[in-house]
């Protein structure tokens, strides 16, 4: 780690946000640089010392009465007007709202949004469907999540290494599956290493590759017993993701290049994989 | 002043920067399949629930607004909003939910007030220079003097008091941060190391104007 990694993370490293490898970089660049331990130092005492000269405004006296009122008026059908002193009308409007939502919604309305919640219900829970789509969405979230942090914390590589063949046996070495590396430098996705990170409730090997200035991560595990071998693509602030199943194992690929390109990636992979 | 909010606004997550965002917290029409639970009751279990982060709201508002008075109206009203959407709040984190609907209320008031430091346009020519002088020492020695550093956060702005305060006094983690702000994870850091810049800098600043 250079000067400049180490000063750009200080903060993050020093509110204990970073991950443990980059933490361990960070700390042997201060062991090995005086210059940026000492703005360590510095930074870490101001931070110590503003923490606690910062005055903290606690809740005056009665504000929490003037809640609490305010709220017993809010639930009341026939508000009448509290002599609390300091208590104010905010907005005059209230009075022409509905007090509540459940007045205010007819019952048989309730009775046909209870039986369309019923069937969907059924529905739901009849149709085959190999995951819910609340946990691809979180997994979605998991991956965004893990790609990002890979480049915003310089940790993009555990092994960096073009080469398949010294990327390959680390990961093997690592993991309980042996997931295929490849490289394809030749096809405009140079291999940059490996790395690994956990998801989805376990380690799993995250794949590096470059498409110009931009990073790939694939992460891959093998496929739990209840996973579904369908192709998807979506797209998730700003990051296309990918997902398809091989031979027992699931891949996803994060990046932050077109539909297209990621396609492309995907079909380059499995054709240099087959060929092993 | 500005004591009339806009109460049709519902709870919502408005839009105060460009950025990208992360909508955090689902808003979900309170649940007609428990009508057995009464108003009171329900009451009982927000106030049980929210009440408890009180002081942690009224600090948030306090320093957002700068203003006593504004403060305690925005904590007023955001725990009125906060009730009314009570039963979408599904979560555990009771208070960085709450701190959410206060930052978002801070802000439709400080935007209503035409407050002009919303994001960082921040004056380098003033802050930013003249004050080199000033050793990181002798800011240390006067970042424990509470009126010199409150004097110094409330130059700042808006942007950087709030990530200031939530992370300096309720300690929260990025990840509530970047919740509560509607910013990106990766922002946090950025922002947080850009905040404490800038409030080095006004320390500065004011250590020159004392002497």
């Amino acid at each position: 780690m250079n000067c400049e990694e180490a000063i750009r993370l200080m903060d993050g490293y020093l509110d204990g946000e970073l991950d443990p490898i980059t933490s361990q970089g960070i700390e042997q660049h201060l062991h090995e640089c005086q210059k940026c331990d000492q703005a360590y130092k510095t930074q870490r005492s101001l931070i110590a010392a503003i923490g606690n000269a910062t005055p903290y405004y606690k809740a005056p006296a009665g504000l929490r009465e003037r809640i609490q009122s305010s709220l017993r008026e809010e639930i009341t059908e026939d508000p009448v007007r509290n002599g609390v002193p300091g208590a104010q009308v905010l907005f005059h409007k209230r009075h022409q709202e509905p007090r509540s939502i459940r007045s205010a919604v007819p019952w048989n309305w309730l009775g046909l949004a209870a039986a369309i919640l019923f069937a969907a219900v059924i529905a739901f829970n009849l149709l085959p469907r190999p995951q819910r789509p609340g946990a691809d969405q979180f997994l979605a979230t998991q991956l965004i999540a893990s790609h990002a942090r890979s480049l915003l914390a310089n940790h993009l590589t555990d092994v960096a290494s073009s080469d398949q063949h010294t990327v390959k046996p680390w990961l093997d070495a690592k993991l309980d599956f042996a997931p295929a590396v490849v490289d394809l430098s030749q096809k405009g996705f140079p291999l940059i290493g490996g790395r690994l990170d956990y998801l989805d409730n376990r380690p799993v090997a995250a794949l590096v590759y470059q498409r110009r200035q931009h990073f790939l991560n694939l992460f891959v595990w093998p496929v739990g017993a209840d996973a579904g071998g369908s192709t998807k693509a979506m797209t998730r602030q700003g990051y296309q993701l990918l997902h398809w199943v091989d031979s027992d194992l699931n891949y996803w690929a994060v990046s932050d290049i077109n539909e297209k390109e990621l396609q492309e990636f995907k079909q380059l992979f499995e054709e240099q994989v087959a060929r092993r | 002043m500005a004591l009339l909010l806009n109460a049709e606004h519902a709870f919502g997550l408005e839009d105060f920067e460009s950025t990208a965002k992360i909508v955090k917290f689902a808003i979900v029409p309170k649940k007609h399949e428990e009508p057995d639970q009464s108003p009171k009751e329900e009451l009982m279990s927000f106030e049980a629930a929210m009440l408890p982060h009180l002081d942690a709201a009224h600090n948030l508002a306090r320093w957002l607004l700068r203003n006593e008075q504004d403060a305690q109206d925005v904590v007023q009203e955001a725990y009125l909003r906060a009730f009314k959407s009570f039963g979408g709040f599904h979560g555990s984190n009771g208070r960085a939910w709450l701190l959410t609907i206060v930052r978002n209320t801070s802000y439709t008031l400080l935007k209503k007030n035409h407050a002009v430091d919303l994001t960082t346009t921040f004056d380098e020519e003033i802050h930013g220079s003249g004050h080199e002088s000033v050793s990181p020492a002798a800011i240390l020695e006067h970042a424990e003097d509470a009126a010199l550093v409150r004097k110094a956060m409330d130059e700042l702005p808006a942007e950087f008091r709030e990530i200031l305060a939530l992370r300096h006094q309720e300690g929260l983690s990025y990840k509530e941060i970047a919740d509560i702000a509607q910013i990106p994870l990766g922002t946090v850091m950025s922002r947080l190391a850009r905040a404490r810049d800038k409030l080095k800098e006004c320390l500065a600043a004011q250590i020159v104007k004392e002497k």
